[in-house]
């Protein structure tokens, strides 16, 4: 493509009803910030917002016909990003609102897979906004709820102006379980500075390698085997390259509907450069991203978010690539 | 470093870019029609511009936002808007709106002999040229494109899943059939003898169906989607966009199947994004991904001019007055031509 123009980030903001989604938009679309942001929302969104630059949406996922069954997609964005692009006036970024119960899935890998949005804009970072005082009871109850937490980059915890210290603290391990490397920002009524969530650049595979996520902390006991958990590994051992494509691309193919998200950095042999890829179910974004630093020991870190990941012998699998 | 020849932009001028005009607009075209020896161009800024040949071009605000959609209605310009706006204008530039529909986009619009439709979301409205209450044809998903056939009897409607086929019957009332495939289907036409109905899909390829036993086929191999498709002549070649060459597919006889397309090669191997036929040619002008323009006899390759040169930006309208005598050319920065095709 010779089209070198900015690629328009796109934040998605999910959470569920009443967790201060609207409340956060508000924010984005009246605060004096300079920018140009154009918010699309789900007409069976918690209110109405009025703006010049806010659209209605309903939420239509359907599936592709590439072979790939998990691969579902939301037809409504591809044709709101693409009338958005002929704008006369260049946006800064767009919001996409997603109602709360909706899965968050199908809108980041509508930027996987097609291909006139991915020329023209970026999925910029998944911001799950929760509820401090509720969100407990929504993850056993709902298992959206679980699911957004899974896939957010940010989370905001919000409403902790109501809710105890001790109980913040159980809140934030029960998010961590389930994802260790978002970024968790507490605030009342959404007020975290705007620049903490959007343009993060979160899916760009050089961020992987800038947020360290806490890989020790996730430990692995879990209630009931439908939960949301993650399961990382780490090898100082470098890994034997085709063993890995191989184990990891048949994981992705047979286990994507489970798996949510998976990020990691690889230490390969005989290769200089390190490997960072991030995937959302089966679908994968990976490269090389130049050399190892020199002051850094090389190891391989993985991890997985998702469902059933006991049932998939992770470690087994990763234990084999390993080329020695 | 390697030397590739095709970076550099031919920094000739066309003897069309020459004789014509030209215009950097700064705005996305989004769209053009031809009204008799007029174009109407719209802009994702709302306005439209219209060309007739020696006079100045007129400039009219329309909309709010983006034009997403255009077509012709007899004299008169369709028009429908990000704004909510479905309008009529007059080449004199009286603007009358037909309806607004607020913070809904209005995504399709057409025209047969004075009964108007346009799609909003999920429903097409229909305004009968003697009514002025529309008539509401409901859909399960988010519209994708709609077209009249050639005689304005049947109203085809693309969506997830296939296309909905809407007909009076002889009592008057809407009756609806179905043509199901997976999906989400774009862009539809019929072919000009109303024996195909084709439509562009969000995976890189056309299914047709072939009406009078449903028979339904697709045509593939494309390295990106197909956006912009037209039938040349009577039914004799669908040309479409969506490779580095122009594929033609063959309608004569028993139709594509089983057979190979002509593939239309272009220099620099970019994107065709757009085609628009000839009319009573088997010829088709070409829009590249880079701006540049060709205009191609199918059953000749050799016989290719170019028309426009690079400008960068991938053409997203081209159009050409009724008398045949001058086009339109638009890309997504606004880069626009207006030339009349012959030599004096």
């Amino acid at each position: 493509m010779t089209e070198t123009n900015k690629q328009v980030p796109v934040t998605v903001l999910t959470g569920f009803l009443g967790a201060g989604k609207t409340t956060l938009l508000n924010r984005i679309l009246t605060e004096q910030h300079g920018q140009k942001y154009a918010v699309i929302v789900n007409e069976f969104g918690e209110q109405g917002i009025d703006n010049d630059l806010v659209v209605d949406a309903d939420e239509e996922v359907f599936e592709m016909n590439n072979g790939c069954i998990c691969c579902t997609v939301r037809g409504d964005l591809i044709r709101i990003l693409s009338g958005l692009m002929k704008r006369a006036d260049k946006l800064d970024a767009i919001i996409v609102e997603t109602t709360g119960l909706a899965d968050p899935a199908p809108v980041a890998q509508t930027f996987f897979v097609d291909q006139d949005v991915a020329n023209k804009t970026k999925l910029d970072a998944i911001v799950t906004v929760a509820d401090a005082v509720h969100l407990s009871s929504q993850i056993e109850d709902h298992h959206e709820a679980e699911e957004q937490i899974a896939f957010g980059d940010v989370i905001l915890l919000n409403k902790i102006d109501l809710v105890k210290d001790e109980n913040i603290d159980v809140v934030t391990k029960r998010i961590r379980k389930i994802n260790p490397f978002a970024k968790i920002i507490k605030t009342t009524k959404c007020g975290a500075p705007l620049k903490e969530i959007l343009n993060l650049d979160a899916f760009s595979l050089k961020r992987i390698l800038e947020v360290e996520p806490d890989f020790l902390e996730s430990d692995h006991d879990h209630e009931h085997d439908d939960d949301v958990t993650s399961l990382s590994f780490v090898s100082d051992t470098p890994l034997d390259m085709e063993k890995f494509q191989n184990w990891f691309g048949k994981l992705l193919q047979t286990k994507g509907q489970d798996i949510m998200r998976t990020k990691g950095i690889l230490d390969f042999k005989g290769e200089n450069d390190r490997y960072v890829f991030q995937g959302v179910h089966m679908l994968m974004d990976a490269s090389p991203m130049g050399k190892w630093p020199e002051n850094k020991e090389r190891s391989s870190r993985l991890v997985f978010i998702g469902r059933n990941l006991d049932t998939m012998n992770l470690k087994e699998g990763f234990e084999a690539c390993k080329s020695e | 470093m390697t030397t590739d020849l095709n970076q550099f932009p031919q920094l000739d001028k066309t003897k069309f870019e020459q004789r014509g005009i030209q215009l950097e607009i700064g705005v996305p075209v989004t769209c053009a029609v031809s009204i008799g020896n007029n174009i109407a161009a719209g802009f994702g800024d709302g306005t439209i511009r219209i060309f007739s040949s020696g006079e100045k071009h007129k400039t009219l605000k329309v909309h709010k936002g983006v034009i997403l959609c255009m077509a012709k209605d007899g004299d008169n310009i369709l028009t429908g808007g990000d704004d909510g706006y479905f309008l009529k204008i007059s080449l004199n530039g009286e603007i009358n709106e037909i309806t607004n529909f607020g913070s809904r986009w209005v995504d399709h619009v057409a025209a047969h002999n004075g009964n108007l439709v346009c799609s909003s979301g999920k429903v097409v409205y229909y305004w009968d040229k003697n009514k002025k209450e529309p008539k509401s044809l409901n859909h399960d998903s988010t519209i994708g494109g709609l077209v009249f056939d050639a005689k304005g009897r049947r109203l085809a409607v693309s969506r997830y899943g296939g296309v909905t086929i809407w007909k009076k019957d002889y009592s008057n009332k809407w009756k609806s059939t179905k043509l199901d495939w997976k999906g989400s289907h774009n862009k539809v036409s019929f072919s000009p003898d109303g024996k195909y109905l084709v439509t562009s899909m969000q995976e890189n390829v056309l299914r047709c169906w072939r009406l009078k036993d449903k028979l339904d086929f697709a045509m593939s191999g494309y390295g990106s989607k197909v956006k912009s498709f037209a039938f040349i002549g009577d039914t004799s070649y669908l040309a479409t966009s969506g490779s580095t060459d122009a594929i033609c597919w063959p309608f004569d006889g028993e139709g594509p199947m089983g057979r190979k397309p002509i593939c239309l090669p272009y220099i620099g191997n970019k994107q065709v994004t757009f085609i628009e036929p000839f009319p009573d040619e088997k010829a088709i002008f070409a829009g590249l991904s880079d701006g540049s323009v060709f205009l191609s006899q199918i059953e000749n390759e050799n016989n290719t001019i170019i028309i426009r040169s690079f400008t960068g930006s991938e053409v997203s309208a081209i159009a050409m007055t009724d008398d045949k005598s001058s086009i339109f050319i638009g890309d997504m920065n606004g880069n626009t031509l207006w030339t009349s095709i012959w030599d004096q």
